[in-house]
């Protein structure tokens, strides 16, 4: 009977871990109902009670009250344009043109999900604020080191960065995955 | 020999399968509701500061927003969403249930001037005010979220000003 007991106990708990550790995987590392576009990931039913549990309790850990897509859409990077974790001893180059939407920004966040701390009150580039080039492009500079313009400081090893697209056009929401979205270019890293 | 362990493979894979299931699906309703609590006084409005690496709220903050937040609980009654729609600036109001599903949002576009909302449930025994728009919560518990964008930072206080007129009232229910 004891050794039922002991045999019960253990299954109890090993499958209370192995459950437990299933939940961790599936909403901390796996991409559920997303698309890719570049570096950038987007949930396709951001917002809406179609989206199942795994990417509802995956938008609850890391983008809880997210609008829906037709209203904004969330783009998210935490790898550059070839494949490389984003990495806050690097320089990055963000280029591209203004992407299609009445308002857009490019914030960037540390591996708590919230803004890093930084002397400068500085955490993202707008479309309001953007310094764009004679030939309408622009390059935003993601680093540790200040740069001349459109800088967002980074001030922890590992980050993430989101492009919010408000009142995106029709060609976005409908196709968010070939839409036109910055590439994101390591430079040097230190 | 080889029954009995395939027997507790299976019992043990079985409780996996069920604590995956029951702790995926209360994910969302748990994180809300700890939000709401973060938030303060459930049926009144809350008009945050601007968003700094200090505002742990929510997740993902746009630094760029004003945020204006109503928690909810439709159980005693319904309701009254009311306030000023800023000029020349994205504004939204939405509404979630509280399994985060985004059940309702109006932009400045859509608005036209101002908002007047009554967020009821469908059992709620509640006189409409006039002119108000009736949104049916798929739950009794949730939360209103104002956005209003800093467009530019020489306009914050009169774009302050506005944001702030958002207000959020319970109407009782005439059978509670």
């Amino acid at each position: 009977m004891l050794r039922f007991l002991l045999k019960l106990l253990a299954c109890l708990i090993v499958g209370t871990a192995l459950g437990l550790a299933a939940t961790w995987v599936a909403v901390t590392r796996l991409n559920f109902g997303t698309v890719s576009n570049g570096p950038w990931r987007m949930s396709l039913l951001t917002g809406s009670a179609q989206s199942g549990p795994y990417l509802r309790a995956n938008i609850a850990l890391h983008g809880l009250l997210a609008l829906n897509r037709s209203e904004t859409v969330y783009y998210t990077a935490d790898h550059d344009s070839a494949g490389e974790w984003l990495d806050g001893n690097c320089f990055y180059k963000i280029e591209g043109r203004e992407p299609s939407a009445r308002w857009w920004s490019i914030t960037a966040y540390g591996e708590d999900d919230y803004l890093m701390k930084n002397k400068y009150d500085l955490w993202s580039i707008s479309g309001e604020t953007v310094q764009l080039k004679s030939d309408s492009t622009f390059t935003i500079t993601a680093s540790k080191h200040r740069a001349p313009t459109n800088w967002i400081p980074i001030t922890q090893r590992r980050f993430s960065l989101t492009l919010r697209l408000y009142n995106p056009g029709v060609g976005v929401v409908d196709d968010p995955a070939n839409a036109m979205v910055p590439v994101i270019k390591r430079s040097v890293c230190l | 020999m080889m029954r009995r362990a395939a027997f507790w493979i299976v019992a043990t894979l079985a409780v996996a399968a069920v604590v995956h299931y029951f702790t995926l699906v209360r994910t969302p309703g748990f994180i809300m509701n700890k939000v709401m609590m973060r938030m303060g006084e459930v049926n009144h409005i809350h008009h945050q500061g601007r968003v700094t690496d200090k505002s742990r709220g929510v997740v993902r903050p746009s630094p760029d927003l004003l945020y204006s937040v109503c928690p909810f609980d439709l159980s005693q009654g319904a309701l009254h969403v009311t306030g000023k729609v800023p000029k020349g600036t994205y504004w939204s109001v939405s509404i979630f249930d509280s399994d985060t599903n985004n059940f309702y949002v109006k932009n400045d576009r859509q608005a036209k001037g101002s908002v007047d909302l009554l967020v009821t449930t469908p059992t709620n025994d509640v006189r409409r005010p006039k002119g108000a728009t009736e949104v049916i919560s798929p739950t009794a518990k949730g939360l209103v979220l104002f956005r209003t964008l800093v467009n530019d930072e020489k306009d914050f206080a009169a774009i302050d000003a506005v944001r702030r007129t958002a207000n959020c009232e319970l109407i009782r229910s005439r059978a509670s």
